[in-house]
């Protein structure tokens, strides 16, 4: 079995929200648990998805493991090393084995610097090699992102979406890291232009060695990039596992809401027949907006729930001292469900 | 045969895009109809002018250069009348080697005839939802207010009192749970999928004859979305409305729509019905839908973590329009016998089988226009 | 109707553009003008500075008082003192060039300082540099220099440094701008992700290649508005002080003598000011087209 290379242990990550001069001297205002306690790792030349709605803390995530942003409480272990609070300074060398993809496509792409500058930035942000090498580096991370070499005189607002992307990929993987953060690579891109990219990060796995740590909403991409996948509901995981039991034998309610709505979506008759096997027939609760400002009492996912709705509304759901706990189901399957 | 109740002919929109500093040909000779009661899906990616149609067919297009010619014919209370009737006076464009060189526009002119065309009809006839619902909804006005304000202008439900009660009949149609209350609430309030409900109340509140569907799901949170799809689907059954709806995601066209159109660098390169031309057995495809739907990963894919079929290759843009086929760059399945018509000259909408039409020279029928 | 042609040659987005495609043909006249207004203030400056003058600007020739131009080896005639109009215009600009390069200095130094705090930083430092930005907003700028000048002297370089402070709050704002659009582009935060360290990100990434053009052209209006700020204050008679020849007190002390039909000891500097705050202001406005690519309709 390969190396844990990135573990995560009860990260939280509280944002702030400040108003006015008041509040910003006497340090108050509203807490907002973005990231509620997370716990898992990532195992060399493997890849974790992190799927979850918008606002389910899915990048914050990846950017606190990255230290992009500094984690309220938790450790996150890197290689065996804590990283929890490395300096600047001292996280530097260490971001060469980490990078991270930016759903923004313009991300890292200066808008007044030509392609060719700023892969030459990444190339010598750690190293000092000479012209000749970084020319020979430049041509080898073209050919493993397949763009054109005359590319390299364009300016970032010249590229279509698909050769922004690859640019991005290049530049992070000038620093040749071993653990990509990938937060929705795809999702800004048109759907031919999407398989490429996913083909292209698969190809790069397998040459590179790379780990990924994949968010995306896009389930199928997930389901076929990823060998575990976590499930995250408002900064929790409510479930994790290997990729094909999250999407075939979920345990969590929310996890099968969130495949259904894609079979939905998708066909007719798949969801008549999902609709069939659900035990009543009935309205869906409708799907509010969560207040954070609003203590939580027990599970989270309580009042979107159906389960909750078919169980009768158990008391253990909504009891504020018993909020579901992720408990092994076996095969290392976890579900934070008290009926899973 | 009945005449389709919107039928556009020949639609071509121009643009002038300030960032490339060209002009875009982003809508180049589309013929399509809808029929009354149906759902026509238009499906592409970004560039594709899925979008520029529907805004065209709802007279949008004014601003700047934007020109648009061909026929959109909209049946009404009996009567048909062309939407861009007479449009063409106003402006003259001159092309040259594919591209479009020059714009002469009377953009007054243009402005104020596009308004006497369309006077009565958008809005009324035509009512549109658009992909982001919190902006198309006044954010200074409660939602009960702006739906009031519709139902009084264009249906028969003039009083106050009246109009009232309408209003909270279609928020409880779109299934907004308490609609007295939220009623009074304002947009910045309601999530999105709620906002897209109040949008899509609005739309119909006003009773048109077709609803334009512009992107209704995306940006939506996934969950959120198959609820929008799952409320415009039983809208369909319970109101019958004609819907021309577009999308980008295969999956909302193929669950909502009776025919499909796919467009691929302003053009209509296959129509059909849906479940023709999804039909994963389908043999007369367009190598473009075939590849559009083999790059999305199949549960086939999935269990043999095999690798999704690309589309080599970037979007057409419709700057220069090549001589041949728009797609010709892009495609797997050039043979050899008809490399030189895919090269050089573009294919014609051919019927493959009844009612099933593809633009491409691999079938025969293709051939004979 | 109206015409709209596709500019011939390459498709292209603006700032892959060379110079020469990007200018309309007004901003070549506008720049041109402008670099030429330079040109002559920069050579003035030297002109004036080692004393290479056509003739002695304190030289008095009480026999040819409010000489009208091209009297006797003055191409632009006396002042009231029966002194060379010319060599005190070109000595004049002595009172701008080197505050004024103060103001400009403090401004986009001060400015940018400022702006990246603000924009880089965010948080407190934001907050703060609002409530700054408000407070030198609230206060109109000329009592501000009065007050300063009550307080210590009327002297440029003091003028200057208030001009300058003032000014920093229009750059701040302008830079925070940028800063805040690409870091909505997570453009920022990958710089970090690669490991760029943050003084090659403000350095390199902010202030050299996204706002040098905004800078450059920041600082030419500021020489502008040096020029006016001065001419205001000499007409207030808190200007540079007689003897010592500025364009603002030579006007104020030509229009005594103007309704007296002797126009030219005040509408010579006074035509030096309109073309030279014109010229940098049109030079302003050209590069903003030519490097911004921002153009007014």
């Amino acid at each position: 079995m390969s190396r844990t290379i990135l573990e995560v242990t009860d990260l939280r990550k509280d944002y702030r929200q400040r108003r006015g001069l008041v509040s910003m001297l006497t340090g108050q205002g509203r807490v907002i648990p973005a990231v509620d306690g997370v716990s898992f790792y990532l195992r060399e030349n493997e890849t974790v998805g992190l799927v979850g709605e918008s606002g389910c803390g899915k990048t914050t995530i990846g950017r606190t493991v990255l230290r992009l942003t500094d984690a309220s409480s938790g450790r996150i272990v890197f290689d065996g090393r804590d990283i929890t609070n490395l300096s600047r300074a001292e996280l530097r060398p260490l971001r060469r084995e980490m990078q991270m993809i930016f759903q923004d496509l313009d991300a890292g792409l200066n808008p007044e610097m030509r392609v060719r500058d700023i892969l030459r930035e990444a190339l010598t942000v750690h190293e000092r090699p000479s012209e000749a090498e970084i020319a020979g580096r430049v041509r080898e991370l073209l050919e493993q992102v397949s763009l054109k070499d005359s590319k390299l005189a364009n300016f970032p607002s010249e590229l279509s979406g698909g050769e922004k992307r690859r640019v991005g990929i290049a530049r992070v993987l000038a620093v040749r890291p071993r653990l990509i953060v990938a937060d929705e690579p795809t999702s800004a891109l048109d759907i031919s232009i999407q398989a490429q990219v996913v083909n292209l990060l698969r190809d790069l796995q397998k040459h590179l060695g790379l780990t990924y740590l994949f968010i995306s909403h896009d389930l199928p991409v997930v389901e076929l990039v990823s060998q575990k996948v976590a499930v995250m509901y408002l900064g929790r995981i409510v479930e994790m596992g290997l990729a094909e039991n999250i999407a075939h034998q979920p345990r969590h309610p929310y996890t099968g809401i969130l495949w259904a709505s894609l079979a939905d979506k998708q066909n007719t008759e798949v969801s008549l027949h999902a609709r069939a096997g659900a035990p009543a027939e009935r309205e869906r609760p409708t799907w509010g907006v969560f207040d954070f400002e609003q203590p939580v009492n027990g599970c989270r996912f309580a009042p979107r729930c159906p389960l909750y709705q078919d169980k009768g509304r158990p008391a253990v759901c909504t009891d504020p001292a018993s909020e579901p706990q992720l408990r092994d189901v076996g095969h290392g399957h976890v579900v934070a469900c008290h009926f899973a | 045969m009945d005449a389709p109740l919107l039928a556009v002919e020949n639609l071509r929109t121009y643009f002038y895009s300030r960032a490339k500093r060209a002009f875009i040909r982003s809508v180049d000779g589309v013929s399509l109809g809808v029929m009354r009661g149906e759902t026509l899906g238009i499906v592409g990616e970004s560039g594709s002018g899925k979008s520029v149609t529907a805004l065209s067919a709802a007279g949008l297009v004014t601003a700047g250069p934007g020109v648009i010619s061909g026929r959109i014919d909209l049946q009404s209370n009996g009567s048909r009348r062309n939407l861009l009737d007479g449009l063409e006076n106003y402006a003259r464009v001159t092309e040259q080697d594919g591209r479009v060189m020059a714009v002469e526009k009377d953009e007054r002119g243009w402005r104020r005839h596009s308004e006497t065309l369309m006077a009565g009809v958008r809005g009324k006839e035509i009512a549109m939802i658009f992909q982001n619902p919190r902006s198309a909804l006044n954010p200074y006005s409660t939602i009960g207010k702006q739906l009031v304000e519709t139902i009084r202008l264009h249906t028969n439900f003039k009083g106050e009192r009246q109009a009232r009660e309408r209003a909270i009949h279609w928020l409880e149609r779109v299934r907004i749970d308490s609609p007295r209350l939220r009623f009074d609430n304002f947009p910045f309030g309601m999530s999105g999928g709620m906002c897209q409900r109040a949008m899509i109340a609005m739309a119909l509140s006003a009773e048109p004859s077709l609803l334009i569907a512009d992107e209704p799901t995306t940006g939506l949170d996934a969950t959120i979305q198959s609820t929008i799809v799952d409320l415009l689907a039983q809208l369909k059954t319970e109101t019958g409305i004609t819907t021309l709806l577009i999308s980008h995601d295969i999956s909302v066209i193929q669950r909502l729509s009776d025919r499909i159109a796919v467009m691929y660098g302003g053009t209509v390169v296959e129509t059909g019905r849906a479940a023709e031309v999804l039909a994963p057995e389908a043999t007369a495809r367009h190598p473009y839908t075939a590849a559009l739907l083999a790059s999305i990963p199949s549960a086939e894919t999935i269990r043999r973590k095999s690798y999704l079929q690309a589309i080599e290759g970037e979007v057409l843009d419709t700057i220069e329009v090549p001589r041949g086929c728009r797609f010709y760059g892009r495609c797997n399945r050039v043979t050899e016998a008809i490399r030189g018509n895919c090269a050089g000259l573009e294919p014609p909408l051919g019927e493959v089988a009844p009612g099933h039409k593809v633009r491409c020279w691999l079938y025969p029928a293709a051939g004979k226009p | 109707m109206r015409r709209y042609v596709q500019t011939p040659g390459p498709i292209g987005q603006f700032s892959e553009l060379s110079l020469r495609q990007r200018a309309g043909p007004l901003d070549l006249v506008y720049v041109a003008y402008g670099l030429l207004v330079v040109a002559v203030v920069v050579a003035s400056y030297l002109l004036g500075a080692f004393g290479w003058l056509p003739h002695d600007p304190q030289a008095m020739d009480i026999g040819l008082i409010n000489a009208a131009p091209f009297t006797s080896g003055h191409p632009l005639g006396t002042d009231f003192l029966g002194r060379d109009l010319q060599a005190r215009l070109i000595l004049g600009i002595q009172a701008y060039f080197l505050p004024g390069l103060l103001a400009i200095t403090i401004s986009v130094v001060g400015g940018s300082v400022l702006g990246i705090l603000a924009g880089y930083r965010g948080g407190w430092f934001d907050t703060i540099i609002t409530y700054f930005d408000n407070l030198l907003d609230s206060f109109p700028r000329l009592v501000l220099i009065l007050l300063v000048i009550a307080a210590f002297k009327a002297d440029i370089y003091y003028v200057m440094v208030v001009v300058g402070i003032t000014g920093m709050p229009v750059i701040a704002n302008l830079i925070a701008g940028k800063i805040a659009f690409l870091r909505q582009k997570s453009f920022i935060e990958a710089a970090h992700a690669l490991g760029l360290p943050a003084h090659t990100v403000i350095l390199k990434h902010i202030l050299w290649l996204n706002c040098r053009a905004l800078l450059v052209i920041q600082a030419t209006l500021g020489m502008a508005e040096a020029i006016l700020v001065e001419t205001s204050l000499s007409y207030l008679g808190f200007g540079v002080q007689e003897p010592t020849p500025s364009w603002g007190n030579m006007v104020q002390a030509g229009a005594n003598y103007f309704l007296q039909g002797n126009f030219w000891p005040s509408t010579a500097p006074a035509l030096a000011i309109l073309a030279t705050i014109l010229g940098f202001q049109l030079l302003g406005d050209g590069l903003n087209n030519l490097l911004e690519g921002k153009r007014r309709k």
